[in-house]
C-alpha cells in the first residue's frame, strides 16, 4: 500500500520494442492494431516475438475496429504510483474487442461510478508522446459508444 | 519421503535498521537452530531474492555472507508462488541425491529500508505497458478478477470482508501479527476504497520487514533431528502465464490443476484437510482458491466464508497466523511457516486442534504462478 512501492520502475511510459512496434506505429496514424499470425489466424495482444497458438513467426499488424466491450474494470482511488495522484479516480479496464483479444486501457469520458461490465466502449487516441528511447507513440484509450 | 525439519522467523513489522540481508541471516539461524543442525551440515541453498533488489546471483552472495559450503544453490523469483517452489525443488533435489539438508529462504526490509521494485524490473521493457494506463499496484491489478468475480457470483461486499474478519480474528492470538486488533465487519465496510471493488482491508499488508526460512531434508533424516517432521506429503503446481489476457483466468486461478496434482500425490481430497493456509494477497483471492482446491463450488466460498468455516472451529480453519492481510507481508513465505507450526502443534490459542493434514497455496507473478503443498504429521 506504500506510495514508493513501485517508485523505482523506470517511468510510467510505455518502452516500444521489436514485438510491440506495429502496434504503437498503428496508434499514431489512428489505428488500433492486433497482431495476427498467417500461418493459424490466430490474434494476439500484446505483440510477441512468435504466434503464442502455433509459433509461427508469419505475424501481420491488423488495423481492427476499435470497439469492444468492458470485460472487468476497476476504479483506482489510490494513487499507487506518484504519476497517478492528480488522476485519481480513474478507471482502469479490460476490453475485450470485438476481435477477440482483451487490451487493458483505460474507460474515459464517463463518471467512474457509470462504468458497467459489458458496456459497448470505442477507441480513441491520446496525445501523443516519446518512450524513453525518444520513439512517438499515443496511448489508445476507449470511451463508451 | 521429503519432510520439513526446521522454520525460523524473524520479528515482522518495521525493523529500522535491519537489512534484508540480515534478516535473512537471522531467519536461516533460527530455522537450522530449530531442527537442531548446525550450519555445516546445511549443502543446500534456495532463495527469493529481495522485491527491493530482485538480483539475478542473490543466492551467491546469501551463501557466501553465511559461509555456507553448497553443493546446490537456486534463486528464484515467479512472484507468490515462489516459497513453495523453492520447496519443491529443494525436495527435488534432495530425492535426486544433489544435497541432503537445504535452507529456503526469503527476508525483506521493504518497510524501512529500499521499495519493492514492480512492473518493469519484474517484467523487462515492454513487457510492462499497462502501467501507463495507471496498472500500478497489486491492487489494481487483482481488483480486476475481484470485480468479474463479483460479477459473475453475485458476491457481496460482506463476503469479501468475512475473510479480512477471519483472518485478523486468528492474529488476535499470533504475538507475532503486525496487526492484532480484532475487525468488525462495520469497520471493514467503513474502510476506503483503494481500487473497486478492494478496500484497503482487503489488501495484503503493503510492506513488511522480516524473514522467513525453511528447512528440508529427507523423511529419514528428520527423524533424528530436534522437531516433529512434517512431511511434504503432496506437491503441485500451474501457472497461467497470460493472466488477466484471457476471459477465464478471472475467475479460475491455476489452482484447481495445482491442487489437484498435490492431492493425487499425498492421496488425499479436501475433505481429508484439516486446516489451511491460502496465499491472501487480496480476499477475493482467498475465495477462488477455496473453491479452485475444491472446498466449495464456484460462487459458494462467499457464503461459505460468511458462515464463519474460515474460522478456528470452522469447516475449514484457514490462514490461522493472519496471514498477509493481518501478520505479515512475507509472500507466502509466512503461510509455510504457520503450515509447519500448526501440523507441530505449536499455535497456542490458535491451534487447529489435532491438525495433521495442512494444504498451503502460493499465488503470484502478476496472477499467473501457482503452487501447492500438502503437508502432513510425519512419524518419529
Amino acid at each position: 500500500m506504500s506510495h514508493t512501492m513501485t517508485e523505482l520502475v523506470v517511468g510510467t511510459t510505455p518502452v516500444v520494442i521489436e514485438e510491440t512496434r506495429g502496434f504503437w506505429e498503428g496508434t499514431l496514424v489512428g489505428e488500433l492494431r492486433v497482431q495476427r499470425c498467417t500461418a493459424c489466424g490466430a490474434r494476439q495482444l500484446p505483440g510477441g516475438p512468435c504466434c503464442s497458438s502455433c509459433w509461427s513467426r508469419d505475424l501481420v499488424w491488423e488495423a481492427v475496429s476499435g470497439c469492444g466491450t468492458v470485460f472487468s474494470f476497476t476504479v483506482v482511488r489510490h494513487a499507487f504510483h506518484p504519476s497517478f495522484a492528480d488522476r485519481v479516480p480513474y478507471v482502469l479496464a479490460d476490453i475485450r474487442l470485438d476481435e477477440g483479444p482483451i487490451l487493458t486501457s483505460n474507460v474515459t469520458d464517463v463518471a467512474v461510478e457509470e462504468v458497467r461490465i459489458g458496456m459497448p466502449v470505442r477507441v480513441w487516441f491520446d496525445e501523443p508522446i516519446e518512450d524513453a528511447f525518444h520513439t512517438p507513440l499515443a496511448l489508445p484509450k476507449f470511451r463508451p459508444e | 519421503m521429503i519432510a520439513i525439519a526446521g522454520v525460523g522467523t524473524t520479528p515482522f513489522g518495521k525493523l529500522p535498521g535491519r537489512s534484508a540481508w540480515s534478516l535473512q541471516a537471522e531467519a536461516v539461524r533460527n530455522a537450522v537452530a530449530d531442527a537442531g543442525l548446525t550450519k555445516d551440515d546445511v549443502d543446500g541453498l534456495f532463495t527469493e531474492p529481495q522485491f527491493s533488489e530482485p538480483l539475478l546471483l542473490h543466492g551467491h552472495v546469501l551463501g557466501r555472507m553465511l559461509g555456507l559450503k553448497t553443493d546446490y544453490l537456486s534463486t528464484i523469483s515467479i512472484g507468490g508462488a515462489t516459497a513453495i517452489t523453492l520447496v519443491q525443488q529443494a525436495a527435488m533435489a534432495i530425492s535426486a541425491g544433489l544435497c541432503e539438508v537445504a535452507v529456503c529462504v526469503y527476508g525483506e526490509n521493504a518497510k524501512t529500508g529500499l521499495p519493492m521494485l514492480f512492473g518493469l524490473a519484474q517484467m523487462g521493457r515492454g513487457q510492462a505497458d499497462d502501467i501507463a494506463y495507471g496498472m500500478a499496484g497489486g491492487p489494481v491489478m487483482e481488483a480486476r478478477s475481484a470485480m468479474r468475480y463479483k460479477h459473475e457470483y453475485a458476491v457481496t461486499d460482506e463476503m469479501f470482508g468475512a475473510v479480512a474478519v477471519s483472518f485478523r480474528h486468528h492474529a488476535t492470538m499470533n504475538p507475532a501479527a503486525m496487526y492484532r486488533d480484532p475487525l468488525t465487519m462495520e469497520q471493514y465496510l467503513a474502510s476506503r476504497m483503494v481500487a473497486e471493488p478492494l478496500r484497503v482491508l482487503d489488501c495484503t499488508i503493503g510492506a513488511s520487514d522480516g524473514g522467513v526460512a525453511i528447512v528440508v531434508t529427507s523423511a529419514e533424516r528428520a527423524r533424528d533431528l530436534a522437531k516433529p517432521p512434517v512431511l511434504v506429503a503432496g506437491m503441485g503446481a500451474g501457472h497461467n502465464l497470460d493472466g488477466l489476457k484471457d476471459p477465464a483466468h478471472y475467475t479460475h486461478f491455476a489452482g484447481a490443476r495445482s491442487s489437484q496434482r498435490a492431492y493425487a500425490m499425498a492421496g488425499i481430497g479436501p475433505q481429508d484437510v484439516d486446516v489451511a493456509q491460502f496465499y491472501d494477497c487480496f480476499t477475493s483471492t482467498v475465495l477462488i482458491t477455496v473453491e479452485d482446491y475444491g472446498f466449495c463450488k464456484k460462487g459458494e466460498a462467499g457464503p461459505f466464508a460468511l458462515d464463519g468455516n474460515l474460522k478456528v472451529g470452522g469447516r475449514l480453519p484457514t490462514n490461522t497466523s493472519g496471514g498477509m492481510l493481518s501478520e505479515a507481508n512475507m509472500t507466502g513465505w509466512n503461510h509455510l511457516a504457520e503450515g509447519v507450526r500448526q501440523i507441530r502443534g505449536e499455535c497456542g490459542a490458535r491451534q487447529v486442534p489435532g491438525a495433521e493434514v495442512c494444504v498451503v497455496s502460493g499465488h503470484g507473478g502478476f496472477q499467473a504462478a501457482h503452487a501447492t503443498l500438502v503437508l502432513t504429521k510425519g512419524g518419529r
